[in-house]
């Protein structure tokens, strides 16, 4: 302790709150100047934290197993006959689909189809909440030591869940479609029209942008669209609904609220190039529609 | 606890020196307020299935700093609530400072207020209490809009500044009992 006054230890303490708040904007300001670092010190202490959640989630999913498992058992019966008329069904649709899937690859093989690359995933828990009030937004165990890159697509069970933001060294932010950053291309399964879903923080993103001559119909799949190349087409999101006319959203396949897991696709969509066209001139640089949506965005706000 | 005779050897300080237990004590009793909301912030942050959980979070260490800084200052320091603040804004992902810069605003009101506010009854408190909380979380939503250039949906600040007032009368009895206990420790 430095040996100071009574009288000068007084003023500095009152010195220190007005300080701290001076600090607190300068902080502010400073992060917003420079992202990088923010977002760095961020991912070192999620990195730190992950264990201890991951801990928490272990102990919580154990204990809603052990709940559930005192409920099935009540109802084990009638479970078990409703399973027995369900697996029938679906030992048809087995045939089916084994059927379709032979029809499938003659029918490639008679085409010379070229075989899609499979995309590599990696599978993550989902340890943390990180989206506060204003924001839609999982942390993700799973981070640049298993191969997760900025931009990399997160899928849930039945749905697309978002895309990866952040990525540390063992976890990795994933910002969901429900934001209200979120700002994605989208096509209209039925119709094959396109459009932008925009999230809005709450459980139903918006439909914008969408043709007026094709509507989107109620109860209509959603699907991804190629448009801007951030994602593959076709990777499904969720169902048309009208909240009031004139008022799509989407409601979500994937159940956004409570994530449990979530794989993490990298489809590699900046390593295909369109190859230069011989006789043309390129007006601009070659992956222009991105800004195409952006001006659409802007002309229309 | 009784200090030790032999340690009492008599400084130019006024009190005897502490023994090391006596010191690891006062640091427990000052540490409790921020470690506790240390793991609010934690706890909270993980996937729960609580509705709300993510304005309850604001609404108890909001709650949990006025209470700490207005009857035990010593408990709950500026550094410790910018400190705290910082690693709310870390772990949540808001942008950086925001959290601290109102943490310190409602730490400020309350311990430059804490004399006037001592002598009021409950209810006066929960009171003022009431008007900094929905101050706190307009800010809040101010500087959300602010960050994102865009008009928010101002539900969930709203939402937010009533559950931080209902969130303080089960806190503020559950403070005073630790707090009553502690002092009872203190002077038996």
């Amino acid at each position: 302790m430095i040996p100071v006054s009574i009288q000068m230890r007084q003023a500095l303490g009152k010195l220190v709150l007005p300080l701290l708040v001076l600090l607190s904007i300068g902080i502010v300001i400073a992060g917003q100047a420079d992202r990088r670092l923010t977002d760095q010190a961020r991912m070192v202490v999620a990195d730190a934290l992950a264990p201890l959640w991951g801990l928490m989630t272990s102990a919580q999913n154990r204990v809603q197993a052990l709940s559930s498992n005192l409920r099935e058992a009540g109802r084990m019966a009638s479970e078990n006959t409703r399973l027995q008329a369900e697996n029938e069904n679906l030992r048809r649709w087995y045939d089916v689909a084994v059927s379709l899937t032979r029809e499938n690859d003659t029918l490639k093989t008679a085409l010379h189809w070229i075989p899609e690359p499979t995309p590599a995933f990696v599978t993550g828990r989902v340890v943390a909440d990180s989206g506060g009030i204003y924001a839609r937004a999982v942390l993700l165990v799973a981070g640049t030591e298993s191969g997760v890159h900025v931009g990399n697509v997160a899928l849930a069970a039945n749905g697309l869940a978002g895309r990866v933001t952040e990525t540390g060294a063992r976890s990795s932010r994933i910002l969901l479609i429900t934001d209200i950053a979120s700002r994605l291309p989208v096509m209209l399964d039925a119709s094959h029209a396109t459009a932008i879903m925009g999230g809005d923080n709450t459980a139903l993103p918006r439909l914008m942008y969408y043709a007026q001559d094709t509507r989107p119909i109620e109860g209509e799949r959603v699907v991804t669209s190629d448009q801007a190349g951030a994602f593959p087409a076709g990777l499904p999101i969720g169902t048309v609904h009208y909240l009031h006319p004139g008022q799509p959203v989407v409601v979500p396949f994937a159940q956004l609220d409570h994530l449990t897991l979530l794989r993490v696709f990298d489809f590699g969509q900046a390593l295909i190039d369109p190859p230069d066209a011989p006789g043309h001139v390129p007006l601009a640089r070659p992956r222009k529609p991105l800004t195409l949506p952006l001006k659409t965005l802007l002309g229309q706000g | 606890m009784m200090p030790d005779p032999s340690m009492s050897a008599w400084e130019p300080e006024i009190r005897p020196r502490q023994t090391l237990w006596q010191r690891l004590d006062h640091g427990a009793r000052r540490l409790l307020p921020s470690v506790f909301i240390a793991l609010i912030i934690i706890f909270f942050s993980a996937p729960l299935n609580i509705p709300g959980a993510a304005e309850l979070l604001p609404a108890i260490v909001i709650a949990t700093i006025f209470f700490w800084s207005f009857w035990r200052p010593t408990g709950m320091s500026g550094l410790a609530v910018f400190l705290l603040g910082l690693f709310m804004d870390l772990v949540g992902f808001t942008p950086l400072g925001v959290s601290a810069f109102i943490l310190l605003l409602v730490h400020g009101v309350a311990f430059y207020a804490r004399f006037g506010l001592m002598r009021l009854n409950f209810l006066l408190v929960w009171g003022v209490f009431a008007l900094v909380a929905s101050a706190a979380c307009l800010l809040q939503w101010g500087l959300a809009c602010l960050f994102r250039l865009d008009v928010l949906d101002i539900a969930p600040a709203l939402f937010e500044a009533l559950l931080t007032i209902g969130v303080y009368p089960p806190l503020s009895a559950l403070f005073s009992w630790v707090l009553h206990r502690l002092d009872e420790k203190e002077d038996p």
